[in-house]
């Protein structure tokens, strides 16, 4: 069963198109992943889908009901939520409180207590020792997993993970990666993920598809994308030696 | 008909003195992204030092100019380097900076009570009173002169910003600190240095107004507002972007005294400033002010 | 929200409740001098307080807050002049008359920092110039005189009692309830916070109106005590300046700082007008610079610092020699 749709969605600022034409389906139970150079519009397409932009123009919907032009507030109360590249906790409060904040919406969503979800969340992350603390105490990594707290703190359908794993060390990956799968299996939670750290994507989606220069330029398992041609070039530039344009 | 050849007139004289005042609110907001309250409180320093010269010296304002210039220029890297370096950086300034500001802008009106009385004063010189013809009406001398420096003071303030190395420092910095220090540019220097520069503007812009209007120790509120309309208005770093936005400003003031009577025109500039920031906040031409 | 009645029970209420009660006993100790300025510490209290929530809590800075306090002055000067019902009536009625006007102000909310306080120093004067105009609502420049005093300034007491206590009570359920921990969350980050399901509008709105409200019934308050009241002294910038030194004084942003300040505020505007009222204003720009640079959460501040030191000095050692002591007595 499709979840969430977006059609033809378009970006445009000051003359330059971020999102140019871009179509996307993510089916309930799915871990898509979405790859491309830097700078091809994978935030972008975050943003748009999550309301912190309004896009030029296109449509996205989530099972039916339109989010197109919604404040973030609106779209993470209809269950779409993402999390920042470079995370953003709210530093003048610990970390159950960082939870708790976002649980109170995702307990009026799920028709839950706020506070036993708040504990629930901390202990699935692993946070519980933790709660105490203020995010500028954590590491790096904790400070990641609390992002990912405070976006399951909301009760989403959809989760948008925006370069989740970027900074931490091997092991810190597979811990993470670990973590993102049980989000899937046990929660139930429909996940769209940017990276650019290739093993964690082709390891953890079930779909890829591939934006370049704000398009679409290939879609299907981790496997078949990581062949396709095109999709070399645009990483590495024209196969035959003519220097495709940097997109950094 | 003539009258409101008149009207316009007076808007496009009255005009050169918003668009200088705004410079100086403009400098600084640009580069250190600093909000300076204390605006108003160095408008009308500059006007007192001015009359002081005038009243004590018999010095001529426009001579005066140069002299009132450098010693707010001084006040504001004083003002700098003792208070304003200490504080954080942009948005995390937040409130801080601007109740220091308007810390040292009661400060300033204190002393200036205390010196001066709350009486009102003005600079009347021998030639005050002249006019000259112009297309069948007249014109003060005063205005004239205004008008004549608040077009080349922004000109040269242009070139400088332009064409010296202080001056692209200056506008290399307002882009990107961080980036600065990394090729060797003394990135407090140049804030102390833009920080003068505008309450330099701020006092020359006083000093002229005080040849025009009369102005007691707590001018400068009015002042400051105005300038901010200017400036969110018109945009950063476009001379023509603040001239227009100037021009616009007195023009609906100038108007407005057909309409409203004498005692709510000053309440003009402040609901236009919060028409301005909360409907075209984005400004007419430069980079917009905000977001 | 039931989260607050749990936030209520705590020990804290009572303490709150013993000095509430300990104020109350006030007027047969103290002379009416001192009585009267009291009273008038606990409207500034108040407006401090009410304040504090869009410039402390909400983290937006406003220089206009005169215009709520004139609003609600003179709507309840008026309702006492013109009708019978009882004064505190007439008071709520001037509260959320100021309320609702401060929603007016709701398109400037969406602007962040500087320009918001700019566009409150806009609003505020703008109000002043229009409202002293309006010589029916505020007699012009000679203002309104109230044609009888309904209260006694003993009564007058426990009505500025009340409202202060009631303003601090309020601050302190919303800074320990879920609200609080949003409005928080907004002055962290407020992109973050709607990224998690947070709706800055509405809340910054919520807080405009509660904060417009309580200013204006201590405007109104005021009106009852003076008797008088005129548009320059209620809707002037000082005034609004006022509000604004005595949440900073007292520590912009804390629960209880505002009350605190206000008092200092009051305390000192009495002896400074005494003796050098030439100086009142450059007296608090450099108190103003000094708490920015030193100790910007200002007495609050000092008295947190204060608690820390002493803490450090004698309570923590006490704490570890008794957790030594019990590891050394158990075998």
């Amino acid at each position: 069963m499709t979840l969430l749709v977006a059609r033809a969605l378009t970006m445009r600022f000051m003359g330059l198109t971020a999102l140019d034409g871009v179509d996307l389906e993510l089916a309930a139970g799915e871990i898509l992943g979405l790859i491309g150079p830097n700078g091809a519009g994978k935030t972008t397409l975050f943003s748009v889908i999550a309301g912190s932009l309004r896009p030029t123009s296109g449509e996205v919907r989530l099972d039916g009901t339109a989010l197109g032009g919604l404040p973030a507030y609106r779209v993470v109360r209809a269950g779409v939520v993402r999390t920042h590249q470079i995370v953003r906790p709210f530093s003048n409060l610990s970390v159950r409180e960082n939870v708790a904040v976002a649980a109170q919406h995702g307990a009026r969503r799920a028709g839950d207590d706020p506070e036993e979800r708040t504990e629930r969340v901390l202990a699935f992350i692993g946070l519980e020792e933790r709660a105490r603390d203020m995010p500028a105490q954590l590491t790096l990594a904790g400070r990641k997993r609390l992002e990912l707290a405070r976006a399951l703190a909301t009760a989403p359908r959809v989760l948008l993970l925006d370069e989740v794993v970027a900074g931490l060390n091997p092991s810190e990956v597979l811990a993470l990666a670990a973590l993102i799968r049980r989000i899937r299996d046990e929660q139930g939670v429909s996940i769209v993920m940017t990276e650019h750290v290739m093993a964690a994507v082709m390891s953890l989606s079930d779909r890829v598809i591939v934006l370049d220069q704000g398009k679409i330029i290939a879609t299907g398992t981790p496997r078949e994308v990581v062949s396709e041609p095109r999709v070399i070039s645009a990483y590495l530039g024209q196969v035959d030696g003519r220097e495709q344009s940097a997109t950094s | 008909m003539a009258q409101v050849f008149d009207l316009v007139l007076s808007a496009v004289l009255l005009a050169g003195l918003y668009a200088m005042m705004a410079y100086g609110l403009g400098l600084i907001y640009g580069v250190l992204r600093v909000v300076n309250l204390a605006h108003g409180g160095v408008i009308m320093c500059g006007a007192y030092l001015g009359w002081v010269l005038h009243e004590r010296l018999g010095l001529d304002p426009y001579l005066a100019l140069p002299l009132v210039m450098a010693v707010t220029f001084g006040f504001g890297v004083f003002l700098y380097r003792v208070l304003v370096c200490h504080l954080p950086r942009g948005a995390a300034g937040g409130p801080a900076s601007l109740l220091l500001l308007f810390g040292v802008w009661l400060v300033l009106r204190n002393a200036a009570y205390l010196l001066f009385t709350a009486n009102d004063q003005v600079i009347r010189t021998s030639y005050s009173t002249h006019s000259l013809p112009f297309f069948g009406t007249f014109l003060s001398v005063n205005r004239l002169a205004v008008l004549g420096l608040a077009l080349v003071i922004p000109l040269a303030l242009q070139l400088f910003l332009s064409r010296t190395y202080l001056g692209k420092a200056i506008r290399a910095v307002a882009q990107n600190a961080d980036s600065c220090t990394l090729v060797g540019v003394d990135v407090e220097r140049v804030y102390a240095i833009t920080f003068g520069l505008g309450t330099a503007l701020a006092g020359a812009a006083g000093l002229l107004s005080a040849t025009l209007f009369s102005f007691n120790p707590a001018f400068g509120a009015g002042e400051l507002l105005k300038s901010f309309v200017v400036v969110v208005l018109g945009g950063l770093g476009s001379v023509l972007g603040t001239s227009v936005a100037a021009l616009i400003l007195a023009l609906v003031e100038v108007f407005a005294i057909l309409v409203l009577p004498s005692y709510l025109t000053s309440a003009v500039g402040f609901v236009m400033l919060v028409l301005v920031l909360v409907l075209r906040p984005g400004g007419l031409f430069g980079r917009p002010v905000l977001g | 929200m039931k989260r607050w009645w749990r936030a209520a029970a705590r020990a804290k209420l009572l303490v709150y409740v013993a000095v509430v009660a300990l104020l109350a006993a006030a007027p047969a100790l103290l002379e009416p001098y001192t009585l009267n300025l009291v009273t008038l510490a606990y409207l500034m209290m108040a407006g401090a307080v009410g304040w504090n929530w869009m410039g402390g809590f909400v983290g937006q800075v406003s220089f206009g807050h005169a215009a709520l306090f004139g609003v609600g002055g003179f709507v309840a000067a008026h309702v006492l002049s013109s009708s019978s019902l009882p004064s505190p009536v007439a008071w709520l009625v001037g509260g959320l008359a100021a309320g609702s006007f401060a929603l007016g102000a709701r398109p400037t909310l969406r602007l962040r920092g500087p320009y918001f306080t700019i566009a409150s120093i806009g609003l505020g004067e703008a109000s002043r110039l229009v409202f002293t105009y309006w010589d029916w609502f505020t007699g012009g420049a000679s203002g309104l005189s109230l044609p009888l005093m309904r209260e006694s300034k003993q009564e007058l007491y426990f009505w500025g009692l009340g409202l202060a206590a009631t303003a601090a009570a309020i601050s302190m359920l919303i800074r320990r309830s879920a609200l609080g921990l949003e409005l928080l969350a907004i002055r962290a980050d407020v992109d973050a916070a709607g990224d998690v399901g947070i709706s800055a509008p509405s809340l910054q709105t919520r807080m405009l109106f509660l904060s417009g409200a309580v200013v204006g019934v201590s405007g109104g308050l005021y009106a009852s005590f003076f008797g008088f009241i005129e548009p320059n002294d209620m809707f002037g910038f000082d005034r609004s300046v006022a509000f604004v030194l005595m949440a900073v004084i007292g520590g912009l942003g804390t629960v209880h700082g505002p009350a605190l300040g206000a008092v200092v505020f009051v305390l000192v505007q009495q002896s400074l007008l005494a003796s050098y009222p030439e100086l009142y204003l450059g007296l608090y720009g450099s108190l103003l610079i000094a708490i920015i640079l030193f100790e910007p959460l200002g007495l609050s501040g000092l008295g947190l610092r204060l608690g820390r030191r002493i803490d450090a000095r004698w309570l923590e050692p006490r704490r570890a020699a008794a957790t030594a002591a019990r590891q050394a007595g158990s075998p």
